[in-house]
């Protein structure tokens, strides 16, 4: 059976055995990689993927089970073990199932992998780097294609199929001198084709020559109120505990997001529009419908500084009387700015560009603590010397009525479009 | 009750080392076709890597064959009912003991791996590590109105009804959780800085796990790490000693025990810190015959699309001679850090993790509760000023550690004094 005759199957099962609702997601995908690492390109894989979640509910109580199987006789015992496990749960009048009957198809880009592709746009990356940043040794690199196929399906007659291939590439690495080497770093990519070679993408040239600059760091004394800047790579982090600590079903469901109350009202300076947008044509990964069965659509969180939606599934919705969102989050998008990220640099007489943050995720409150790594420091204007050992301390909320500017550059790494911002009165602590 | 889902993954895959170029292809398909496809491919990725990268390594010496049959075993498995009565009970206790609360949750997540591997040396494993774990979180109003939580697992090694037998034996240390979040409610921040502070045990371990551990792991020294140069070096006070425990620590079976790793190797212990001194890396076969050393069972695959990576198992900092209450006495200005949330690592040794309970300590007494922050340092020069273990171990039991893949592990150790810097405001 292909993936949507799978679906049909279970939704067919659930019926048959008394389900009152149910909803199924069906999903094949295979992986080929090319693998880097302890100082050689050392392994190719060819990963067969699959997967299938079933949920049914009776009387309003759920049951959800999840295997890799697509045996008929799998098929079956999920199917009951689903309602098995139903029969324990308590009812829930929140629960339910997508009733925006529809069918549809999407497909996006390249579904068979070129492994040679795969191995030469590693080769050629790893002699590039050897040639133009010699003091980066790397810890992984993968170059990797994964096509997949979803089928949602529910008993409400919505069925809905993605086709998808992406290409992509990650490496994490550090620099080494003399024995002594710099924090490790890393960043990654999503895209369609292997046209324009790796070194060349995004951030990787900047990323790379300033890890050669972290070797030699500086320690701080004392701390200071002052600027940070904050690049694309690092911003995207931040999003991601904004939605999880104030947009998700989880903090909303439990009261504790801040702005639970705040819909359409101010929560950013009047420049940030910062959007979730899973079926942005510029990103090359996407999601056109959402894990509970609607099709997603491109949505503004902030816009102009007020806020907007959150990022509420179906249940997230009836769980607090709340409207459900156009998307559940992921593939963030923050408009860019007038200013250039130099003329943003500029502008702080002292400060840190805030190349990645290591800290726990910060509390519902939205206080922040970390590490600031492979961070530089900037002095009158410019990029100094790279730190060790320095903590940036925030609010998240906060931190979103203090940005002081948002640069007009923005990179596209595949799954977000993100420019530098800078923030203002960030603590910035030493040893 | 918000969740209830059961979810089971299997499949095969196979590796397939041709002059050091490794092919590797899995599926999640049982059959005989499927099973040929997938060595074929295997095979075919390894020729594909080896004509073009020309490695021309040598096969690994030939190790004795042996059986390791399964050490666990249980005919019947637990059912979704005995977990949900289980959880509301546990649910209907919390919310006894804790009635000043903004809410709650309670969680729980059972994990069980099962494999069986052959190798071409003749070796055959089948094991299987079961691992079960409750998750309680509570939620106060801070005296700012902002929320402020805490957060703690409960379990180990077994499946759920092994592990979980009755709520009540619980009701203590829920207690005890539910003061820590309404003390913490009007916590106040920690002072930036360097501090003298004792870490709780579950910091010790995190600390051996994500400051130390991942530096000395094989593949991470031939990146560049701070472990390579400081082989056979003092790296650490004198009296530490940190060991990656293969099944057994000190007579009782460990949280996640590894009898044979995911290449064939018998799982023993690695002891990387012996009174102060960097002893050994861990390893897989390759990086041990690159480094002359011999492997202890450090080759670790989480899911079956997973290749073998070198991993801890159970990382502890091993006990020491003093009492918690004469450490903390022991302490002018500093603080008591007692859970943790998180942690990272870096090449450099560079660590942090974020701390999600504590109390100041002014003048050998604990003081006022915290707010969460972070601490961070370097691995070995905090481990430098290690000058006080308590005389007990505890283990942490519900670690996922994140490199490349999840896999359960194991980390402990004792409560230390040592100097580390602390986030604030």
């Amino acid at each position: 059976m292909d993936n949507r005759q799978v679906a049909e199957y279970l939704i067919q099962t659930m019926k048959e055995k008394g389900a009152d609702m149910g909803e199924c997601r069906v999903s094949s995908n295979v992986k080929t990689e090319v693998y880097y690492e302890s100082g050689k390109i050392s392994m190719v894989r060819s990963v067969l993927g699959a997967s299938v979640g079933v949920k049914v509910l009776k009387d309003m109580k759920k049951g959800a089970i999840q295997i890799n199987s697509a045996e008929k006789e799998a098929l079956d015992k999920a199917v009951d073990d689903a309602l098995a496990a139903a029969a324990f749960a308590k009812p829930d009048e929140a629960e339910g199932i997508s009733d925006e009957v529809v069918t549809a198809s999407f497909e996006k880009g390249p579904k068979v992998p070129d492994r040679d592709a795969l191995y030469s746009a590693m080769r050629t990356f790893v002699d590039d780097v050897k040639r133009d940043y010699p003091k980066i040794s790397f810890d992984s690199i993968s170059t990797e294609h994964v096509a997949s196929e979803v089928v949602y399906q529910n008993t409400n007659g919505v069925c809905l199929t993605n086709s998808n291939g992406v290409n992509g590439y990650g490496a994490m690495f550090m620099a080494v001198e003399n024995g002594k080497s710099s924090s490790f770093n890393y960043f990654g990519e999503t895209f369609t084709d292997f046209q324009q070679p790796l070194i060349e993408r995004g951030l990787a040239r900047t990323i790379l020559s300033e890890t050669e600059r972290q070797i030699e760091t500086r320690n701080l004394e004392g701390k200071f109120e002052g600027d940070i800047l904050i690049p694309p790579n690092c911003l995207d982090v931040f999003l991601y505990y904004l939605q999880q600590n104030f947009l998700s079903d989880m903090v909303h469901i439990e009261g504790t997001s801040l702005w639970k109350d705040a819909l359409n009202t101010v929560v950013a300076v009047p420049e940030l529009t910062f959007a979730c947008r899973p079926r942005d044509e510029r990103l090359a990964a996407n999601q056109p419908f959402t894990g509970d069965g609607y099709i997603a659509q491109n949505m503004n969180i902030i816009e102009n500084g007020v806020l907007k939606n959150f990022t509420l599934s179906r249940y997230g919705a009836a769980k607090t009387g709340k409207a459900r969102s156009a998307n559940t989050g992921g593939y963030y998008v923050v408009e860019p700015g007038t200013k250039t990220k130099e003329e943003l640099l500029a502008s702080i007489p002292k400060g840190l560009l805030l190349n990645r943050f290591s800290g726990g995720s910060p509390g519902t409150n939205g206080d922040f603590t970390g590490v600031a790594k492979n961070s530089f420091l900037i002095e009158n204007g410019k990029v100094t010397d790279a730190v060790s050992e320095v903590m940036v301390s925030g609010n998240l909320a906060t931190m979103l009525k203090n940005i002081t500017g948002i640069s007009v550059e923005t990179i596209n790494d595949g799954n977000s479009i993100l420019p530098w911002i800078k923030v203002s009165g960030i603590v910035i602590s030493g040893k | 009750m918000t969740g209830n889902a059961v979810s089971e993954t299997s499949g095969f895959s196979a590796r397939v080392c041709k002059n050091g170029a490794y092919g590797f292809a899995s599926s999640a398909v049982y059959t005989p076709e499927s099973v040929a496809a997938s060595v074929a491919a295997a095979a075919e990725n390894a020729a594909f890597l080896d004509q073009r990268e020309k490695l021309g390594k040598v096969p690994f010496a030939k190790v004795p064959s042996f059986r390791e049959e399964l050490r666990y075993t249980r005919e019947d498995d637990v059912t979704q009912k005995q977990i949900i009565d289980y959880m509301n009970e546990l649910d209907a206790l919390v919310a006894k003991l804790c009635p000043k609360l903004k809410s709650r949750f309670t969680a729980a997540r059972c994990l069980t791996m099962e494999k069986l591997l052959y190798t071409s040396d003749g070796v055959f494993a089948h094991t299987a590590t079961p691992r079960s774990i409750i998750y309680v979180g509570l939620t106060a109003e801070g005296n700012d109105g902002a929320p402020v939580e805490i957060f703690e697992p409960f379990g180990t090694f077994g499946v759920f009804d092994e592990v979980f037998t009755n709520p009540v034996q619980y009701e203590s240390l829920i207690a005890e959780l539910y003061e820590q979040v309404m003390a913490k409610a009007g916590g106040v921040y920690a002072e930036p800085g360097r501090k003298q502070v004792i870490l709780h045990p579950d910091l010790a371990g995190i600390l051996a796990h994500e400051a130390v551990g991942h530096t000395v792991e094989a593949d991470f020294v031939l990146s560049g790490s701070v472990g390579g140069p400081n082989l056979n070096k003092q790296v650490a006070s004198e009296l530490v000693t940190m060991v990656d425990f293969a099944h057994t620590a000190l007579g009782q079976r460990c949280p996640v025990p590894v009898y044979v790793d995911d290449e064939g190797t018998p799982g023993t212990d690695a002891v990387l810190i012996e009174n102060g001194i960097l002893k050994e890396f861990m390893h897989n076969k390759e990086s041990a015959a690159h480094f002359g050393h011999t492997p202890k069972g450090n080759a670790r695959a989480f899911a079956y699309n997973d290749e073998p990576l070198i991993r801890m198992r159970n990382t502890c900092i091993l006990p020491g001679k003093d009492k918690l209450a004469d450490m903390i006495a022991s302490i002018d200005d500093g603080y008591y850090f007692i859970k943790t949330g998180n942690g990272q690592a870096d090449a450099t040794g560079e660590f942090m993790f974020g701390v999600n309970f504590g109390y100041e300590i002014k003048k050998g007494k604990l003081g006022r509760p915290l707010k969460d922050t972070t601490i961070a340092g370097v691995a070995f020069d905090v481990l430098k000023t290690v000058d006080m273990l308590s005389d007990d171990l505890s283990w942490s039991c519900s670690g996922m550690c994140g490199k490349k893949q999840m896999i359960p592990v194991g980390m402990g150790g004792p409560a230390i004094r040592a100097f580390v810097n602390v986030g604030g405001r």
